[in-house]
């Protein structure tokens, strides 16, 4: 059964890319002066399918230049010794890291709280923070905890941004088809009004074994990929917030920002592009 | 027969129970699953108010109630009535909070669950007592289980106040409640014998001290409490006071009765609803903490107790204690008051949740253990003992 519905959602993903329909056919254009960043979730298991996709983030790295690669919780499974971020991290992903990519991590909840002060994580020892590449501010959140101190941080974050894009990171999905974990819904309920008022385009959240893209809510992009090292098949359910899935094998994503356009892939750990597609931003 | 007779008897068998609570809580695990996006909407609105405000009410009665123990006749009355039951508090902290890490240890979100451990060390006052009176009846057993979750209670509302601030805290705060203790006892000095001046000036002041000094609001009341002239007497644990008494703290309970009732209601109905799929690790752990580790803890301390020449109060056996270290495993309510405030929203707290509204198996568990163990009501007619 599984089998056969791989084959299918196989067969739907060629039969897009061979007709060019939207969402499965879209190149990354690869511009001069674009942000460039990949995108990871639930990766840090160790395992074999983890160094798969890393091998494959730095093949894809060697035709589009990223340099910044954002990591969305889960960054590492089980024991997190001083062992554990050499096997987990910094072998998987070591020609990232040697060609100098910035990895910017929100942590999980198998993460050990105290990984935010891992250097390469790029936390600054903080739970919550925000950094911005050009035109683009990300904002990344713990959803372990989303206590009043940090919505007030979110809120004067957001309303000091007078960046172009603002796109927010996080673990745990505000919507989400998954079988297992399903929406964060009272996340959402504090979280999404932050983000319309202050003109959130993009969220991307992890914590779902599986990749999705899902249809906008209120204006909003949100995207699931939870998949960079983990993966639960089958685990999508049909729903009518889907725009597209991918959770027959890992994946992670590369995203553009170009100007008012925002071009992303989700690329399977064999390189299959699973799903793409663009974004227009509404000019503020 | 009028139907408001069965009408009166439920309102007043809601009353005795608590039963407010409960009923709160499904409503709003049922209104959780039909319409999560309204629920959670509706309980943040009214978050504060019930959990900051409203919930000072519910712990100054529960303090009152404290209060009235450590007088003449009280359970709390003596030290030698107290030494077994402090063991056995602390004894089954100990178990509840070790069972926990070493739950969590055996995988990798310590770090996340871990600041959670006060949520296992929670009792649940009024349920636990009701279920330890409806297997005992009138027993010895009944304000030993009571100063056990007095004393437990006691300690949790030192830990949550202390290690949940709420905000930064601030000196204002410092100067604040010792301007509350204060008129407090000058209140008491001034032979005052109305309740609401030690409500609405000490209270409001206390309320203020711990809002503004980054501390929980809800336990407000709590300092200013015991400066309330009380009988001389305890009338028993959440008992109808005699028409005769007039003493100040028993004409708050009075006459703020209903509208407790009512914020237990809504404390259920604001922090109760989860959605079930929410069920993670942290569930089990504080499930696994609760009715393993807290009643061996229990169980392991009035031991150590007794082969330190402690004594457990008459006529309770070894099977009473198992069945007591059970009953007294329910965390429920209090324990959903520790987890909003050691967690903030997310997935995390749900978890948590979910493992503090199954606590109330201990019940369960203790009814079973009375049957199988023949003691309380189930014992043999010819072999109950009662005091």
């Amino acid at each position: 059964m599984r089998r056969s519905a791989a084959i299918l959602l196989a067969l739907v993903v060629s039969a897009g890319q061979l007709l060019g329909q939207p969402g499965q056919g879209q190149r990354l254009p690869n511009a001069a002066n674009s942000v460039k960043l990949a995108v990871i979730g639930d990766n840090g298991t160790g395992d074999r399918p983890q160094y798969e996709v890393g091998a494959q983030m730095a093949r894809s790295r060697a035709a589009f230049p990223f340099d910044t690669v954002i990591m969305l919780g889960d960054n590492m499974y089980g024991s997190q010794e001083p062992a554990d971020f050499v096997k987990k991290f910094e072998q998987p992903y070591k020609a990232l890291l040697d060609a100098g990519v910035q990895f910017f991590a929100t942590l999980g909840n198998h993460d050990n709280q105290l990984n935010r002060y891992y250097k390469p994580y790029n936390m600054g020892g903080e739970r919550y923070y925000s950094f911005a590449k050009r035109n683009v501010r990300f904002f990344v959140l713990d959803t372990d905890s989303l206590d009043p101190k940090q919505l007030a941080w979110l809120e004067d974050a957001l309303q000091g941004s007078t960046d172009e894009w603002k796109i927010c990171y996080f673990h745990h999905p505000l919507y989400s088809d998954g079988g297992t974990h399903g929406s964060a819904v009272e996340l959402r309920v504090v979280l999404e009004p932050l983000f319309l008022k202050y003109g959130v385009q993009v969220v991307f959240a992890g914590h779902e074994h599986f990749y999705e893209r899902l249809t906008p809510q209120k204006g909003i992009y949100y995207f699931i990929s939870g998949a960079a090292g983990q993966l639960r098949r089958g685990d999508v359910r049909r729903s009518e917030f889907k725009a597209a899935a991918f959770d027959q094998d890992q994946s992670f994503m590369l995203v553009e920002i170009s100007g008012l356009d925002l071009y992303f892939q989700a690329i399977s750990r064999m390189g299959q592009v699973v799903d793409s597609g663009a974004i227009r931003r509404g000019r503020s | 027969m009028s139907a408001a007779t069965p009408l009166k008897r439920a309102g007043r068998f809601a009353i005795d129970y608590y039963a407010a609570l409960p009923v709160g809580v499904v409503a709003a695990l049922i209104w959780a699953q039909a319409d999560a996006e309204s629920y959670f909407r509706f309980s943040h609105a009214a978050s504060f108010a019930v959990n900051e405000v409203g919930m000072a009410l519910f712990l100054a009665v529960m303090t009152k109630e404290v209060v009235e123990a450590l007088s003449t006749g009280g359970a709390l009355h003596s030290w030698r009535r107290r030494s077994m039951a402090i063991v056995a508090a602390v004894g089954g902290m100990i178990g509840a909070a070790l069972t926990y890490f070493a739950y969590l240890e055996m995988g990798d979100e310590l770090s996340v669950l871990g600041p959670g451990w006060p949520v296992t060390t929670a009792v649940d006052l009024a349920f636990t007592y009701f279920v330890v009176k409806g297997i005992f009846g009138r027993h010895s057993a009944v304000s030993f289980v009571l100063l056990l979750a007095i004393v437990t209670d006691a300690i949790e509302f030192l830990i949550v106040a202390l290690r949940y601030p709420v905000a930064d805290v601030h000196v204002t705060g410092v100067i604040l409640m010792a301007a509350a203790v204060l008129v407090a006892i000058a209140l008491r000095k001034s032979r005052v014998r109305h309740a609401w001046p030690y409500i609405a000036i000490a209270g409001g002041l206390s309320w203020a001290a711990l809002f503004w000094g980054g501390l929980h609001p809800a336990f407000a009341l709590v300092p200013v409490m015991p400066f309330v002239p009380h009988a001389p007497h305890d009338y028993g644990f959440l008992a109808e006071a005699p028409p005769e008494a007039h003493d100040p703290l028993t004409e708050f309970e009075r006459k703020w009765r209903y509208a407790v009732h009512i914020v237990v209601f809504l404390f259920g109905l604001v922090n109760a609803g989860v959605l079930l799929q929410g069920f993670g690790t942290g569930s089990w752990a504080v499930l696994t903490a609760t009715l393993g580790g807290r009643p061996l803890g229990i169980v392991l301390a009035v031991a150590a107790g007794c082969a330190a020449g402690l004594h457990l109060p008459a006529r309770i056996r070894w099977r009473d204690v198992v069945v007591i270290a059970f009953a007294a495993s329910i965390g429920f309510s209090f324990a959903l008051l520790v987890a909003t405030q050691a967690f903030g929203i997310g997935p995390v707290l749900v978890e948590v949740k979910i493992g503090a509204l199954l606590s109330l198996s201990g019940a369960v568990v203790a009814l079973i253990l009375a049957a199988v163990l023949k003691v309380g009501r189930f014992a043999p007619k010819n072999a109950q003992v009662h005091t």
